[in-house]
């Protein structure tokens, strides 16, 4: 068996035996069998040789599920995929770890779900199949529902339900794309074929109105999920009454589907359709940075204001996506990883202290620096690069997605890539960089620093947590925090490994570009003429 | 010295060798990030004792000694060295487009300059706050250690980096340094605010540096210096409206680190911080970065000539604006951080009007004495708990243990007030004269106003010195927390011991000496060691275009008042700072009561009543600010969450949410519960379906 | 082939059984309709199932096939099932309430 199967395996066996045997044994079985995860996927990692081709390293041959319908088991990888699916595995052993005090009852339960809910993120990272790849991105709604509804705060039904309805509408639309996609390559072909490679040559066969229309039904489906602005207040509710391994899970991950959809089928299914909807779709992402970071500005809830400027940093993202040449889609998803790191970090941080005090209230906590430094020290770096401080890891995303936006226009410069964006789209998204020091500076200023303020109504530090980090704790972050540095002090390696994929899947883009902007200029031209 | 100059080529910054030999020089980069780790794992640690700032004046001075070790072989043309990659891309098959931004040093002169100043100032103040901080021991000590290591790494990198990328990483590491620095006393709010309000203004200007580096790659292709210049240089004169907009962007950054209109703001809160960071960062090192990067992007800014207009506009304002601040201020620290924003006008000036030696000059030497006026104050900060408003001290040269303070401080103040023969007298006149003998009406307006600033600046200065330092002993201690101990007893103020007296001294010194190039100018007629420094420079052009020649330039100069610039220059600044020193000795020492009753007639007098109370509440900048720009955005920000989550969420999507459940609702009744509602509903729909069937057979019969 | 089909089909007997049929679910649901006694109501229902396996039995008959016929044995076997059940929920509910008013019944109700 490959690892690739183990790593969707281990998790749901895991989830079995939780199943079968006593509460106090859970969290060693889901650590262990994620740990197993993670080592699959470290093998994998090292002998990965699809990192300079760009290619999948995949199984000799597909498993069949469905023949009828040419549906079939199919894992494997490519750069981008195998990252995401390291940033998986490397956050879902530590929130399990930071799981072990935060959560108290129903352990089994939960632990279960959260070993589900792993291998369906596995599963749709690993998946070559576009069916495949919707079963393990859609059943990720399941476990999380679950861990909402059951460990989360207050408003925890109210935000399940909308997580799901929310969602899987949104999801909708990308099966009703993809089963579209498969039923019309058979009645063109007469072969049913689900290959996601398979569906992306037919797609880039299609005239540009119905790829107009697919791309619409893909990245507008997939976009729920990102989120992209106005489709985004499932977010902030979701991850405030999530509990914090749901949160880093929701936020580290699970959002992260959205782009790879994104990056894996939506831009290369209709590439016609993509640079067509290029600018409307860039214009939301503008917006939203600064309608997110503003928003952060004014929440007094710490884990709503992370929530928000997620929202603020995956449009960068997506911008980025929308930028068509290789430094943008590389930014990309190497801010991706980078978010999924940093902003996971600071929910666990966050979690730590709601742990100890109880609420995440900003106006009820203030210089926590003098009775947990340790922790400080972790918040302050996960803030700082969160903001995008160069040196650790997400500066190196944003500058490359700005950058990437920059210079993608028609340009009177000699480029490959020629884009449909331009300085104007990077400038407004630019000021992120100020609102996000403003918003997360202020949040700094009131939690970590100035005059010690704790909740008086609260017995703090409950039984089995010490006043700072506990060694358990530090293990949880210190990881991550080593990860933000070695990621924004050397990106060279995970960058030039990334690069093949993301150059085979902008390949169809600069003719096309070109050919629509040459369209554009004969009908200024056009009018101009009519004009005189 | 000079013969080295004619190794000089005017291409010089198109030939770069690539420096391997000096690969060593990377450790100037890593003794302080080392440092840096090492403080941070004390401060985690927790471990007790002056450690953390052994290891960093250890590796500050390690690194001076290594910037020494190369200004001693310096090769005549720049070099790049290659140390490691950071962030590189290339694709397709020109190479336009290719991202190179590695771990790689630019080593020119220029670098050089700014090095020696840096990394010996910061192994200076180093080892100062080793005595300063010690009360800190048991909290902060580490802490602050780690942050002045994580500025000296951010700042070399600013001033070695080979690429903007890598100057960026700096510029946004001292930013961060001086955010933890100023917010090192977290208790106090204000602090948190003013470190808070530091990083903020500060991004706004690394937002226009960012773009402006954006700008650069689109346009020239490259963003490491070595290319650059080049690319610059065999660029078209005429260049297209993006390429144009490159040195306003640069400048927007320059003005946010170096505290100009309209980013100067964020200074003078910064004070917040302990003295030696005061001293460092805010005066001598960081807040020239500005200039540094406007000195090194010269090129750029020589393509538009327009943008040095604004540069001296903005710099001969900010000058003149910050000094009528200073002098209406009562404390000690924040005039010397007005001032600091005042001189930095002054280096703006000079950029702008051509003469990047007398900015680059310029700033050599405030480096000395602003950080010496900076550490005095310290000192007495240090000695009087926490003392000061300087209505609270007086007469200090008398008490015992502040003598040699009250001395150096005197020299700083006379460096300041740049009296004839001063390092300041040297470099500020060089500004002021090319200033003033420059061709263009509006670079001579700004002259003047440089050389009335210049009285001020005395003014203000010696208003310090004569109130703290002269006169009649008498003080009032301040009421630091860490000297609860002399509550009880009576207030003794302690003087300094040797880790402040020694760099107290040794900058002194620095600063004596930082005089004299322009002595051996003046009297050897021999050329400026920092002319010498900067023509070597990508700054060269401006060095030649404004001080190639000094003989030179007295010939074209234009004459003012009948004299040769530089003398007037000379002349001029010389007796407006007597004017200056003199009203202040009148009314600040010899009848200490004339200041009030003064200031009593102005405020009583209509019309200008108004003048010191707004000077004193700094003409009101934060405040409008406060209401231009922020309150606008803060309702904004409250408009949108409003409209997030009350329109857009609990409305549009809850809307759409519940809309299953409102058309149910219409048809609820029906479903009463009562089983024989139900059976009436079925039976009622099975009726209309048999009316439906009999309605068309009748029409089917039709 | 079946000798009972060979039998050709009485309209007019067909016709009688259809109309019988019709009358046996009118008088079923206005029964389930108008009483409020469970067992009646319950017994009405019976009566509406018994109009619907006449006229089945009947339009087999029109089609010459056995089909209806078979449909009916499954209808009596299902509903003799579903009377046994319903009786006892009848009863059990009737424990309840100590009555047989369908009216004190409407839990239904959101």
């Amino acid at each position: 068996m490959s690892a690739a199967w183990i790593t969707i395996l281990a998790p749901l066996l895991g989830a079995l035996l939780i199943g079968l045997s006593p509460a106090k044994a859970a969290r060693w079985i889901a650590l262990s069998v994620s740990g197993v995860a993670l080592a699959a996927i470290l093998q994998l990692v090292m002998n990965f040789p699809g990192w300079k081709s760009g290619l999948f390293e995949s199984e000799a041959n597909p498993v069949p599920f469905l023949p009828e319908f040419g549906i079939t088991l199919w894992l494997g990888y490519d750069s981008v995929a195998i990252m995401l699916a390291l940033l998986n595995a490397v956050l879902v052993p530590l929130c399990v770890l930071g799981s072990f005090s935060a959560i108290r009852e129903r352990e089994r339960e939960y632990y279960a779900w959260f070993m589900v809910l792993s291998a369906s993120i596995m599963l749709a990272f690993a998946s070559r199949d576009a069916i495949l790849f919707y079963i393990g991105y859609e059943f990720t709604l399941v476990p999380m529902v679950f861990l909402i509804a059951i460990w989360g705060g207050p408003e925890r039904k109210s935000a399940a339900t909308k997580y799901f309805l929310y969602t899987f509408f949104g999801s909708i639309f990308v099966l009703g794309a993809i089963l579209w996609l498969g039923v019309s390559m058979h009645a063109a072909t007469g072969v049913w074929n689900f290959d996601i490679d398979a569906l992306i040559a037919y797609g880039q066969s299609l005239p540009a109105s119905t790829q107009w229309w697919l791309f619409l039904c893909l990245a507008g489906g997939f976009a729920v999920k990102v989120p992209i602005f106005q489709l985004h207040t499932w977010l902030p509710l979701a991850h405030d009454q999530a509990p914090t391994g749901g949160s880093v899970i929701l936020a580290g991950t699970l959002l992260k589907l959205g782009t790879y959809g994104i990056f894996r089928i939506a831009l290369p299914c209709a590439p016609e359709g993509a640079v067509a909807l290029a600018p409307f779709f860039a214009v939301l992402c503008v917006i939203a940075v600064v309608y997110a970071s503003l928003i952060c500005w004014v929440q007094r809830d710490v884990k709503r204001l992370i929530a928000y400027s997620s929202i603020g940093h995956l449009a960068l993202c997506v911008l980025g996506l929308f930028a068509f040449n290789p430094i943008g889609a590389e930014g990309s998803v190497y801010y991706m990883v980078n978010h999924g790191i940093s902003t996971g970090a600071l929910f666990l941080c966050i979690g730590m202290v709601y742990e100890r005090y109880h609420t995440k209230d900003m106006e009820r906590l203030g210089g926590l620096v003098k009775r947990m430094p340790i922790w400080a020290f972790f918040m302050g770096l996960f803030t700082f690069a969160s903001l995008g401080l160069p040196g650790l890891n997400g500066f190196v995303g944003e500058v490359l997605c700005l950058m990437g936006t920059f210079i993608a226009d028609s340009g009177s410069t000699p480029d490959n890539y020629p884009g449909v964006l331009g300085p104007w789209y990077a400038t407004v998204a630019a000021s992120g960089l100020v609102l996000a020091a403003m918003y997360l500076l202020i949040m700094l200023g009131k939690i970590v620093w100035g005059p010690l303020t704790e909740p008086h109504d609260d017995h703090h530090a409950p039984s089995g947590l010490s006043v700072d980090l506990n060694w358990r704790e530090i293990g949880v972050l210190a990881p991550l925090a080593v990860l933000c540095l070695w990621l924004g002090l050397a990106p060279g390696y995970v960058l030039s490994n990334l690069e093949p994929a993301c150059t085979r899947m902008l390949a169809p883009f600069p003719a096309i570009v070109q050919a629509h902007i040459a369209a554009d200029v004969q009908t200024a031209h056009d009018s101009e003429k009519e004009q005189n | 010295m000079t013969p080295m100059l004619a190794l000089v080529s005017s291409d010089v910054t198109t030939a770069v060798v690539d420096g391997a030999a000096f690969s060593w020089l990377g450790w100037t980069l890593a003794l302080p990030a080392i440092s840096a780790v090492l403080c941070t794992l004390c401060a985690l640690l927790k471990v007790p004792g002056k450690l953390p700032a052994m290891l960093t004046v250890a590796s500050l001075g390690a690194s001076f000694a290594l910037v020494l070790q190369f200004y001693q072989q310096m090769p005549a043309t720049p070099i790049t060295i290659h140390l490691a990659e950071w962030m590189s891309f290339s694709w397709g098959p020109t190479d336009f487009h290719a991202l190179q931004a590695p771990l790689a040093l630019y080593i020119d002169r220029l670098t050089v300059f700014w090095m020696l100043f840096v990394t010996g100032l910061g192994t200076l103040i180093a080892l100062y706050a080793s005595e300063y901080m010690e009360a800190d021991v048991k909290s902060g000590y580490a802490r602050f250690f780690a942050g002045v290591s994580i500025f000296l790494f951010s700042m070399t990198a600013l001033v070695m980096g080979g690429n903007l990328l890598l100057l960026y990483l700096g510029w946004e590491g001292v930013g961060l340094a001086s955010y933890l620095l100023i917010g090192y006393y977290y208790t106090r709010p204000a602090a948190v605010a003013a470190a808070k309000k530091a990083f903020i203004v500060n991004r706004i200007g690394d937002l226009g540096l960012a773009l402006g580096l954006f700008l650069t790659w689109r346009c020239y292709g490259t963003i490491e210096f070595s290319e650059l210049f080049s690319r610059i240089a065999s660029a078209p004169s005429n260049a297209p409206w993006d390429e144009a907009l490159i040195p306003y962007l640069f400048m927007l950054g320059a003005f946010g680190k170096s505290a100009q209109i309209p980013l100067y703001v964020w200074l003078p809160d910064a004070m917040e911080g302990p003295t030696p960071v005061s001293a460092l960062i805010h005066a001598a090192t960081m807040v020239t970065a500005g200039v540094y990067l406007i000195a090194r992007m010269y090129p750029i800014f020589l393509v538009q000539p327009d943008a040095l207009v604004v540069v001296a506009w903005v710099g001969g304002s900010t000058a003149l604006l910050a000094a009528t601040i200073g002098m209406a201020q009562f404390d000690l620290k924040r005039v010397w951080a007005y001032s600091t924003i005042s001189q930095l006008g002054y280096m703006f000036l000079g950029l702008g009007v051509g003469t990047t030696f007398g900015a680059c000059y310029h700033t050599f030497t405030h480096a000395f004495f602003k950080a010496l006026l900076f550490l005095t104050a310290g000192a007495v900060m240090h000695g009087f708990a926490g003392q000061l408003d300087l209505r609270h001290l007086s007469g200090l040269r008398r008490v015992p243990g502040f003598r040699l303070v009250s001395w150096l401080a005197l020299l700083g103040c006379l460096w300041l007030a740049a009296i004839p023969f001063s390092a300041a007298y040297f470099s500020k006149d060089t500004i002021l004269a090319t200033a003033l003998g420059s061709d263009r009406a509006d670079f001579r307006f700004l002259g003047w106003m440089g050389l009335f600033t210049a009285g001020l600046t005395a003014y203000y200065t010696f208003r310090i010195w004569f109130r703290v330092f002269a006169g009649p002993v008498h003080f009032v201690p301040g009421n630091d927390s860490h000297d609860a101990d002399h509550a009880h007893a009576k207030f003794h103020p302690h003087g300094p011991r040797w880790a402040i007296r020694l760099p107290l001294i040794l900058i002194a010194i620095g600063a004596v000496l930082s005089g004299l190039p322009g002595y051996i100018e003046t009297f050897a007629h021999k050329e400026n060691w920092a002319q010498w420094m900067i023509a070597g420079s990508s700054a060269v052009e401006g060095a030649g275009l404004s001080h190639g020649g000094h003989a030179e330039h007295a010939d074209h100069g234009h004459l003012v008042l009948g004299m040769d610039a530089h003398k007037a220059a000379s002349l001029l600044s010389g007796i407006l700072g007597a004017i200056g020193i003199g009203i202040a000795f009148w009314i600040h020492l010899a009848r200490r009561s004339a200041a009030d009753s003064i200031r009593r007639t102005i405020e009583h007098t209509p019309l200008i009543g108004w003048i010191p109370r707004a000077a004193e509440r700094k003409w009101y900048v934060d405040e409008v600010y406060h209401a231009a720009f922020r309150m606008p955005l803060w309702m904004t920000a409250h408009v949108l969450h409003f409209i997030d989550k009350h329109i857009v969420d609990a409305g549009v999507v809850d809307g759409i949410g519940r809309a299953p459940a409102s058309l149910g609702r219409v048809f609820r009744p029906l479903y009463g519960g009562a089983l024989q509602s139900y059976a009436v509903t079925m039976a009622g729909g099975i009726g209309l379906i048999l009316v439906w069937l009999v309605w068309n057979w009748v029409r089917g019969v039709h | 082939m079946n000798p009972l089909l060979a039998i050709a089909a009485d309209t007019s007997i067909i016709r009688v059984a259809l109309l019988l049929s019709a009358l046996l679910f009118a008088i079923g649901v206005a029964g389930f309709l108008t009483r409020r006694n469970m067992i009646i109501m319950f017994l009405c229902t019976e009566l509406v199932f018994q109009g619907a396996a006449l006229a089945m039995i009947a339009f087999g008959r029109l089609h010459g096939n056995l089909s209806g016929q078979v449909f009916t044995i499954f209808i009596l076997t299902v509903a003799a099932a579903e009377a046994a059940l319903a009786l006892a929920l009848v009863v059990l509910l009737y424990r309840r309430r100590e009555t047989l008013s369908a009216e004190v019944w409407s839990e239904l109700k959101e």
